[in-house]
This record gives C-alpha cells, structure tokens and sequence, in this order.
C-alpha cells in the first residue's frame, strides 16, 4: 500500500503557547479520505491528536479543516487528490483550542444575531388556536429561497473569508446567506428585524465579494450570491426608508 | 469569546499571496490603478482645454508619450478584465426572471458584452465624424 506524508499542525495549550507541525506517514488508497487518514493517526500512531469528527457523509459540517490553505471537510477530500505532502491545519479565522479543534462560539453568535427562523407574530398561539394551522408554499415561493437553505453550518466560508479574518465582528457568509434565506421565505414576517442587522456596518456592506466562500461551501449555497443579494436588498431598505422619511 | 488557552492565529498583511484565489481576487481590484490614472488624464485634459489652445496642444503632447500610451492601454486592458469578472458575478447578485422563468446566466453576461460592444461602435461613430 502507497503512502502520503501528513504534515499536521499540532497545539497543545498545556504544553505552551505556539502551534508546532507534526509529520505522519499513513497508508492509503483511492477511497481513503482526509478524515479517513486523521483517524488513522489517532489510532495508530498518536492517540492525543485532537479533531472534531460525525457523520463521514459531508452532512454533519464538523471535520472543517484546512488542507493545503484550503479550507475543506475532511469526509469528502481524499488523499489521492494530492501529491506531495499534504498540510492540515485547524479552520482559519476562528481561536484554535487544541489541535485541529477550533472556538465556534463566534460563528454561532453571529448566526443568533440574525434571527434565522421562522418570525410571525400573528401565528402566536392564541384564543382562535391560529397557531396550529399549518403553513401553505408553492413550489415557486419555495425555489426563490431553496438554493440558501442548504446549509450545514460547517464554518468553511468563514475560513474562506478574508473580511472576516481581518473583522471578526463582520456577519459573514453562512449568517448573511441565512437572513436572505428567511427574508426570501413567504411565511416569514421578520424581514424588517434581519434588515436592521444586515445594513448596519459589520453586515452585508462589509462584504468585498471574494468570492472565495462559494468556492469552497461543500454544499453550492453560493453565500456571495446571498450576501450580495443582499446588498441589493439593503439598498432598496435604505431608499425606501428615505421616502417614507 | 477567545478562552485564555486558545491560540488565535492573526491575518498578515499579505494574506492575500497565500492562495491563488486570493491572487486572482487582489488582480481583479487591482484594476482601479491603472484607471485612477486615465481618469486624471481625462479630468487634466478637460481642465488644459478650458486653459486655452497652448495649455491643450501641451496636453495632446503628453497624451503622445509613450509611457502615457503605454498605462492607458494598461488600463484598457484592466476595464475590460474588471468587466469580465463583473460581468460573470452580476447574474449571481441580480438573477433576473422573466414570464416567471430564471433568465440563464449566460444569456444575462452575453447581453452584457453586447451592451459593450454597441457603446464602443456609438463611440468610435461619434469620434470619427468628428475627423
């Protein structure tokens, strides 16, 4: 069996303050993925080595790592794809914990901030049990925000994006992309709320259009093509806003 | 927030050589030098006419160096790449529908080019009657 060199960046905050490189040799083959080989490190060569890991079928959104610079689920990259060595390393942008194990905390506070649910007041439950009629959506008011909904919450595009790495306070791609999702949404009532959070400066207007979050989501939501849409939407939010004074 | 153990990786300034992406991205920005520059050449010219006939014969002559010549075609070039790579990006921020159908992107970046095209013959028939 063929083998590939793994260079991985190892940190240990017990031991000291700076991350160090560590080399492994693991066997593989045509199907051995990413994920694959770091279980394989674990088991055989050194058991301390620490990464987030669950479904293996790029459902999850847990094994984010970034290989080559690249950010990437480890579960659908393979070894095969690679020549030379090949550098994992945990997600860019976020504050690593040990290993390949990084602080999500941030991402998840942002994607709280825009409200990414269902808002309508007027389906509270109440007296006329309004609350337990179920909702009705054409397939055509469903296909303007189906594309968006396919997010995993991996964290890549936050990895992919520089305007975030340089503000972590900026929104970023996966919150955007869902405040457009629920914005687009006919059931939902709470655009007015998202917008407020979309326009103000760590919002949509932060984004340069890298485009480097698409490129990299596992699951083709295009977030640019959100956030940017987006911007569109602000606009329009703002120029409405000046004529009603 | 940061817990006290972690270690935060800070973004250097140049981030944006370490990928080829990156690169690509910073070439596309890039492309306002080369035209901040035939912008000024423009407004300098217009300033040089309302100067008089001496101060415009001037302008004309450093029009003609060919290092002026040389930055304007840098910059040509540099409109027309920055339009390709908006031209690409404009379906994705504003898909169009039309009769309830999405309009295919492809069409949209060709009506695009198109819409350059006719905006270059307008203006190639406007300077050579003046001649």
């Amino acid at each position: 069996m063929m083998t590939k060199k793994l260079s991985i960046q190892r940190y240990l905050p017990e031991q000291g303050n700076a991350p160090y490189w560590q080399d492994f040799d693991v066997p593989f083959d045509d199907s051995t993925s990413i994920l694959d080989a770091l279980n394989y490190v674990k088991e055989e060569l050194d058991g301390s080595l620490t990464y987030r890991w669950s479904c293996r079928m790029a459902i999850c959104g847990s094994c984010g790592v970034m290989i080559n610079n690249t950010p990437k689920l480890g579960c659908n990259s393979f070894l095969r794809e690679y020549e030379g060595p090949v550098k994992i390393a945990p997600l860019a942008h976020f504050p690593v914990e040990k290993d390949l194990i990084v602080d999500m905390e941030p991402f998840l506070d942002h994607l709280a901030a825009v409200q990414p649910y269902l808002i309508d007041d007027s389906r509270l439950i109440d007296d006329n049990e309004e609350g337990t009629q179920t909702y009705k959506q054409t397939p055509a008011q469903m296909e303007k925000y189906k594309q968006f909904a396919g997010c995993i919450n991996c964290g890549l595009c936050y990895s992919a994006c520089p305007q975030f790495g340089l503000n972590p306070e900026f929104l970023g791609p996966a919150a955007l992309t869902l405040a457009h999702r629920y914005n687009l949404d006919s059931r939902d009532q709470g655009k007015k709320q998202r917008m407020a959070q979309m326009s103000r400066e760590e919002g949509v207007w932060s984004c340069t259009f890298v485009g480097f979050c698409s490129a990299v989501c596992p699951k083709n939501v295009d977030p640019a093509a959100a956030v940017n849409q987006g911007k569109v939407e602000s606009a329009k939010d703002m120029l409405i806003g000046i004529f009603k004074g | 927030m940061a817990k006290q153990t972690s270690y935060f990786p800070e973004l250097k300034r140049n981030w944006w050589l370490k990928h080829p992406y990156f690169k690509k991205y910073m070439a596309r920005e890039a492309t306002v030098l080369p035209l901040v520059f035939f912008l000024v050449c423009l407004l300098v010219g217009l300033f040089s006419l309302l100067q008089g006939a001496e101060s415009w014969q001037g302008w004309l002559r450093f029009m003609q160096n060919p290092l002026v010549i040389a930055v304007n075609a840098l910059a040509f070039i540099a409109s027309l790449f920055h339009a390709w790579t908006f031209f690409q990006l404009f379906p994705r921020v504003m898909p169009l529908r039309v009769g309830g159908r999405a309009l295919p992107p492809n069409l949209m970046v060709l009506g695009q080019w198109f819409g350059v095209v006719v905006v270059m013959i307008l203006a190639a028939w406007i300077f050579m009657r003046g001649l």
